[in-house]
């Protein structure tokens, strides 16, 4: 299977928290263009907001580091691990800290960045992999 | 001569003629709205970029991102409202269509708005689809 064709046959959904808006339309239409379904949050309020409509389905959170508001992407992460840890996050970054402090809060270490969209897809069919390989949802 | 009439869906119509998705662009602060109003856009055919305030979608805009249709919530945060959005687009952007949707009632607002059109309270999104489709539609010809 193609890393293009990774979402098609069950349809997962990502969430992307970028508050850079052409950086998140590029992201986003690239795993479109994998076969994922998308849902875009300009900040981290907003992706709490989505987050907390259980009804909303989310399999993936890909969220930037750095962002304006009242929560940045590692309290993000965190908020996540405590309240719905069957999601899985990717974080990315350009902050020399970033890979400590998110080492604690996700599987991977985060995404330099600029990063490669492929990488992203790649990064996350590696994380779905491993979850259905240990029985998750 | 007898007319016949053949009739495609949106997503039929794409592959059938290989024409280009219709962009609209959705400017909307509230992320379930946007979330919303988008995903339906989508599985019309459209292409779809999602803008959080009036001030990321001039952004798109001025970036030279070929956008045919803007569909705008008046009240938003940053440097402008939808107003001040739909103003900009039609003085600088003519050609791009501009559709408007407000909580307020559409009678108070029709004044002093630039738009192709103006949905105000209550409205139902299969009519601003439709005027979506009828002004732009989902490909290009």
């Amino acid at each position: 299977m193609t890393t293009e064709a990774a979402g098609t046959a069950n349809q997962e959904t990502i969430l992307v928290v970028e508050n850079d808006v052409f950086a998140r339309m590029v992201i986003s239409d690239y795993l479109r263009h994998c076969g994922y379904k998308v849902i875009e949050a300009a900040g981290a309020d907003e992706a709490l907001t989505l987050m907390q409509h259980l009804e909303i389905k989310i399999d993936v959170v890909f969220s930037a580091v750095q962002m304006p508001g009242s929560m940045d992407g590692f309290r993000l992460a965190r908020w996540i691990r405590d309240n719905r840890p069957n999601l899985d996050v990717i974080l990315t970054g350009s902050v020399p800290k970033a890979a400590d402090a998110a080492a604690q809060l996700c599987d991977e270490s985060p995404l330099p960045r600029p990063y490669e969209p492929q990488l992203v897809a790649d990064r996350i069919r590696r994380l779905r992999a491993a979850r259905s390989s240990r029985g998750g949802v | 001569m007898t007319a016949v009439r053949i009739v495609f869906s949106a997503r039929e119509a794409v592959s059938a003629v290989s024409a280009a998705p219709r962009k609209v662009l959705v400017a909307e602060d509230d992320v379930l709205v946007r979330m919303m109003i988008a995903e339906e856009l989508r599985q019309r055919a459209y292409a779809v970029i999602e803008a959080a305030s009036a001030d990321e979608a001039l952004l798109i805009v001025s970036s030279g991102e070929a956008v045919d249709l803007v569909l705008t919530d008046i009240k938003m945060p940053g440097s402008m409202d939808g107003l001040g959005l739909a103003k900009a687009l039609r003085r600088r952007w003519p050609r791009v269509k501009i559709v408007i949707v407000s909580g307020e009632q559409a009678r108070s607002l029709s004044g002093s708005v630039t738009a192709d059109a103006l949905f105000g309270k209550p409205y139902e999104i299969e009519h601003i689809l439709a005027c979506i489709d009828d002004l732009i539609g989902p490909v290009t010809h």
